[in-house]
């Protein structure tokens, strides 16, 4: 006795292979159309964190080891020797976790603990940390030098947006 | 210090406006209990002991970019050690002329390996007790920090990473009462020199570190030792009749360690291998005391992974062996498996519990053991610590 043909496709060899290949043709097309889609629109993502600096720095790139450097005190001068003021944001904030792990490429946590390491053996104390995107935006515009980042979306007043290059 | 550790959070957090002085303050405060089976180790441990105490503060300040001030008093009580004795842990005035340049003269921590500089900084690490073959508690009056000059800087190197060096040389000062015994009082402890250095390769790969240290220093002792000790030699005929009470006792030594650390992210994986040379030499020579080398080898290996915000659990495997290994040497050796969890309530205040397999008896001290010798003490025991830190 013949099977039903539906029957045959969802046993075959034949016919999951092809169920496969259009569910594989269907995922990568909406992948694709994840990706194009915003900006087909003019509508790119926003970033997670932007890094700003002082508005009379000639600086417009700056790469991420210089900026994880400078917000670590490794580093304490800018190219033309001018002081780096940088600022940190709060430990709890979502920005500050986003910065932590793709530019410090640390936790929170780690950092934190660095810095009790430099406290306590006199080799440093950290940046302030200042409560919110605005809050550093105020710091980064009043303090020559100044380096800080804020969140992708929060306006940055008269500060300069470095792009910054990994 | 706890009106200030437990402040609303803010406290840590320098604003625009709230440090107008730019002074900086920090503090901790350290109690920990400390348990033992058969021996006594650090101090009287076996019946428990909360002589497990440390608190510092520090205060900083920088004066203009480059020039920057600081100190840190501290106080510790560990078993026989400190008896809460206020002392500078560190002071200096630092002038940066370049990252690749700064120089710093005071009292700073010795770079001796990884992590020689937090040896006393609970809220800096994982375990309670840093590897002892390498950061020995015993040895903090060599190790820990010098009175003298450094030489520092940070040099970024593209895309071959950083190299970060210090290099420093000045002198040590050692209580009396360390390498004093019931038959010698210490007249005098001499530093001719100490100098040594570190340098670190910042490699690449994020939270790849690899590095070596180095540091020579000299200890001349001068000892009166007692008329009885004299007479017993003289009786004996080991030393002449015109044998006096003074002798010099001079201590040459060559330290090193190569240090490999991964630090990223949430992980802390580190080695380090490190090599003691000791020369002994007492003058006027006594012959039942003849001149010796002596090389102790001292490793370990540790991890640790911050599992959520509040719990970081880790592990040590480490291992001191002075001289050559042979039977009935359980004195020369030392192995310590350590496993241990620190755990953070606030964000100023972590309590940490903390166990130890050892097997080895090189750690301990006669004098915490009725005086029993080091070599026919129990060859197994274990030790378990519990300790809370506050700090800001």
């Amino acid at each position: 006795m013949r099977e039903a043909p539906f029957t045959s496709l969802s046993r075959g060899g034949e016919g999951r292979s092809t169920r496969l290949a259009r569910a594989a043709l269907m995922l990568v097309s909406g992948l694709v159309l994840l990706v194009i889609s915003p900006m087909a629109f003019g509508e790119a993502p926003p970033p997670d964190y932007r890094v700003i600096v002082h508005p009379g720095r000639p600086d417009t790139r700056v790469s991420r080891e210089f900026v994880a450097n400078a917000l670590l005190k490794n580093i304490t001068r800018w190219s033309n020797d001018e002081a780096i003021r940088p600022a940190d944001q709060r430990v709890d904030s979502a920005v500050r976790r986003t910065f932590s792990e793709r530019v410090l490429k640390r936790s929170v946590q780690a950092v934190k603990t660095y810095w009790q390491q430099r406290i306590f053996s006199g080799r440093g104390v950290p940046p302030p940390e200042l409560e919110s995107d605005e809050a550093i935006v105020r710091y980064v515009e009043n303090n020559p030098g100044a380096l800080g980042y804020i969140s992708g979306t929060a306006a940055a007043g008269k500060t300069k947006v470095l792009a910054v290059t990994h | 210090v706890f009106c200030l550790v437990f402040a609303p959070a803010r406290a840590d957090a320098a604003d625009e406006g709230s440090n107008p002085l730019g002074v900086e303050v920090h503090g901790f405060v350290s109690q920990g209990f400390m348990l033992s089976s058969r021996v006594n180790y650090l101090t009287h441990s076996r019946r428990g002991n909360f002589e497990f105490t440390e608190v510092g503060l520090n205060v900083t300040k920088s004066i203009g970019d480059r020039l920057s001030v600081g100190m840190q008093l501290f106080a510790r009580d560990l078993g026989t050690i400190g008896n809460y004795r206020p002392q500078f842990d560190w002071f200096y005035l630092d002038y940066r002329f370049k990252d690749w340049l700064g120089l710093r003269a005071g009292r700073t921590k010795l770079p001796f390996g990884l992590y020689n500089e937090q040896s006393d900084i609970d809220s800096a690490r994982v375990p309670i007790l840093l590897p002892q073959s390498v950061y020995s508690i015993t040895s903090r009056d060599f190790l820990l920090a010098q009175t003298g000059f450094e030489l520092y800087g940070y040099v970024p190197l593209g895309p071959v990473g950083a190299f970060d060096y210090r290099l420093y040389g000045g002198t040590i000062f050692i209580e009396s009462t360390t390498f004093a015994s019931p038959d010698a009082h210490v007249n005098d402890i001499d530093v001719p020199y100490l100098a040594g250095g570190r340098a670190l390769w910042r490699t690449p790969l994020d939270g790849l570190t690899v590095g070596g240290s180095l540091q020579l220093l000299k200890l001349d002792i001068d000892y009166t030792v007692s008329d009885a000790f004299v007479e017993g030699l003289k009786a004996r005929e080991i030393v002449g009749p015109d044998f006096g009470n003074r002798l010099t006792y001079k201590i040459p030594a060559v330290l090193w360690v190569g240090s490999l650390e991964y630090a990223a992210h949430d992980v802390t994986l580190a080695a380090e291998y490190s090599r003691w040379r000791t020369e002994s030499r007492i003058r006027p020579v006594i012959p039942i005391y003849p001149d010796s080398d002596q090389t102790a080898t001292r490793w370990y290996v540790m991890g640790s992974y911050r599992a959520a915000t509040w719990v970081s659990p880790g592990a040590y495997y480490a291992v001191w062996q002075n001289g050559v290994a042979g039977p009935n040497t359980r004195n020369k050796y030392q192995q310590d498996l350590a496993v241990t969890a620190r755990f953070d309530v606030t964000p100023n205040w972590l309590w940490k519990l903390e166990g130890h397999y050892m097997r080895g008896t090189a750690a301990l001290r006669s004098a915490l053991n009725a005086n029993t010798s080091t070599a026919t003490l129990p060859r197994e025991w274990t030790v378990l610590m519990v300790k809370t830190t506050a700090y800001f």
